[in-house]
């Protein structure tokens, strides 16, 4: 008849949540904290495990000179949070790029002008998983509309 | 089971029960709890009497129950019976077999349960956060000959999506959850917290009964070092076995009844891992042997448990009808759906995403009728398909014959894979066909089909 399962808990023990939030947390310090020595083409791309094509837009970045690691999460709206990506510009994946934030399957042209020309853009987005995009099978049908973030709001960035 | 108010047994006036009835009273509100250890602080969660989940509830096998609900929610809610084949106006489902309960307001549900097995409830109201936020609970129907273990234990698995500061994160209805993979919290839990150890006896026979009241994650259980068999899915008795890869699958809303001799040593630690998502591994909790075994050897008593009244279906005379899933990230759909329809309807049952409870069945079963329901799942992602007001024998997954002709109420089907399931259509009235990742029921993906009492066909 047992409801409840003996709280035999020691709180000193590290717990799950404890793990994966402190897991999160160094992460990112290690991320921000390394972006300042290190060249701001290497990035963490995080991903749902269960995504495939994520794995073909990384391999898409590799090719054009990007050092890319994907680490699989079933935090990516959290990520998103912390990291000001709005709601309305979700894509199907995250990527930091030093204090950078790429969302989706933007295409390189994009991240070069991201990096190049805007340094006080946060962020930019291809929203959602648009077929013929960087990393997605099917074909373009129309042009992809690329949009900035940060504070919260968002606004076209580019065309492509 | 603190907190159920049981009233005692006397007969009830119902005509068709023979058996006592059980009283149950339900208060889903507001609560507290320490989902996460100190020094995080507790969570404001919704529950029922005060807990999430709530109270298991334990009636014996053709006993009636009555549940007394009041809401004291600031929403409308619901309570469906998991699994249990009710009449229609018990099932708990918004607008389809009732009124949903007002905040304020109460609602009994009243009915014999006919099969002993491993239950749950929960909302089927705006069930995407009402489930999410703690209103679950087990509901446990016992044998007349209970299986001779030597404690019957339940874990309600759960997870949350936790904010740093413990709180529920509030964004329910993501969009991206929704065309994917549901959401999926950060800290799981074990009736309702997290979890170092779980003690046990060397020695011991434990029969545990696994109830996964997540929205979306799905559960795939390893006990290290200990040979599990597989008893019951769903509430209903399968041949004994050992999970296929020494792992036990569940889907969300899925239940397994296992049992387990603790073969350990006394003081000895094993880890129960759940490896379902590659890459993300992790320890759900320590089987943590006491320093005194119960006996020397475990128990040999049969592991068989005897068969609910199900109707068996004839498959050779069964209705044939197709039931096809579609949608979801990476199927083209989410594409289009981005560019402009925006409402949030990324899944498909049958070509129609449902925004709401009520709708035209799919098709029309009369009473008594053996039915196959052939479900294609077109989509890159998991779904458990639970139909409301049967179970079901699961008889082939793409188009491979089932070993085991489980009977299941919820059917996990892996990206684009295909199963045949078979019934009787024997329970009148209107029944949800949907998906149980709640983000993807929220987001279209449910259907109705009809059980016409005859007479009533036109």
């Amino acid at each position: 008849m047992q409801g409840l399962l003996s709280a035999t808990h020691d709180a000193r023990k590290d717990t799950q949540m404890l793990r994966l939030i402190s897991a999160l947390g160094l992460l990112l310090m290690a991320i921000a904290g390394a972006n300042a020595a290190e060249p701001a083409r290497k990035a963490t791309l995080y991903k749902s495990p269960q995504c495939s094509c994520c794995e073909e837009y990384a391999k898409y970045l590799r090719g054009n000179g990007f050092e890319v690691k994907v680490v699989a999460t079933h935090d990516l709206a959290l990520i998103r949070r912390d990291n000001g990506v709005p709601t309305a510009v979700e894509g199907c994946h995250t990527m930091l790029l030093g204090d950078r934030v790429i969302e989706g399957h933007v295409p390189v042209s994009a991240i070069n002008l991201l990096l190049e020309k805007h340094p006080q853009v946060r962020g930019i987005s291809l929203p959602g998983m648009p077929q013929g995009s960087p990393g997605m099978t099917g074909r373009k049908t129309a042009p992809f509309t690329i949009y900035s973030f940060g504070d919260g709001s968002h606004k076209v960035f580019a065309t492509d | 089971m603190g907190g159920v108010a049981v009233l005692a047994g006397g007969l009830s006036s119902i005509a068709q029960s023979a058996g006592p009835t059980k009283e149950v009273r339900l208060v889903a509100g507001p609560g507290r709890a320490r989902v996460v250890p100190s020094p995080h602080p507790e969570t404001a969660i919704w529950a029922y009497n005060g807990t999430a989940p709530g109270p298991e509830i334990r009636v014996r096998q053709g006993e009636r129950l009555r549940v007394a609900v009041e809401n004291r929610l600031q929403e409308e809610t619901t309570i469906h019976w998991h699994g249990v084949r009710v009449p229609n106006a018990m099932d708990g489902v918004p607008h389809l077999t009732q009124k949903p309960i007002a905040p304020g307001e109460s609602f009994t549900y009243e009915f014999t349960v006919p099969d002993a097995g491993t239950y749950w409830y929960h909302p089927h109201q705006r069930s995407l956060e009402q489930v999410e936020r703690g209103l679950c609970g087990a509901l446990v129907v016992e044998e007349p000959e209970p299986l001779q273990v030597d404690r019957d234990v339940t874990w309600v698995l759960d997870d949350w999506r936790l904010l740093k500061d413990a709180s529920i994160s509030g964004d329910f209805g993501n969009r991206m959850d929704a065309g994917m993979s549901g959401r999926i919290g950060n800290t799981v839990t074990v009736n309702g917290r997290v979890r170092e150890t779980f003690g046990v006896r060397a020695g011991e026979r434990i029969r545990l009964r696994l109830v996964n009241a997540a929205n979306a994650r799905i559960f795939g259980l390893e006990f290290e070092g200990h040979r599990v068999q597989i008893v019951a899915l769903d509430g209903q008795p399968v041949e004994p076995h050992a999970p296929e890869g020494g792992r036990i699958v569940l889907g969300p809303a899925m239940r397994a009844d296992l049992v387990i001799d603790m073969t350990g040593a006394p003081g000895a630690r094993f880890r129960v891992m759940d490896t379902f998502y590659q890459d993300l591994e992790y320890r759900l909790l320590d089987l943590a042997y006491a320093d005194a075994p119960l006996r020397e050897r475990p128990l040999e008593a049969p592991l068989a448990l005897p068969g609910n009244p199900l109707p068996e279906p004839d498959v050779g005379a069964a209705a044939r009808h197709e039931v096809t899933f579609d949608g979801g990230m990476m199927s083209g759909m989410m594409g289009g759906m981005m560019q402009g329809m925006g409402r949030g309807h990324v899944w498909a049952v049958n070509g129609v995403s449902a925004s709401g409870h009520v709708m035209d069945p799919m098709f029309a079963l009369p009473q008594g009728q053996s039915c196959i329901l052939a479900l294609h799942n077109n989509t890159a992602w998991h779904h458990p398909i639970h139909l409301h007001g049967h179970s079901c024998r699961v008889i082939s997954r793409n188009g491979e014959p089932t070993r085991h002709r489980e009977w299941q109420d919820t059917v996990l089907m892996a990206p684009r894979e295909r199963a045949e399931i078979a019934f009787v259509a024997d329970n009148p009235g209107d029944w949800m066909l949907h998906c149980h990742i709640l983000e993807h029921q929220a987001a279209g993906m449910m259907g109705v089909i009809r059980v016409e009492p005859p007479g009533t066909r036109t």
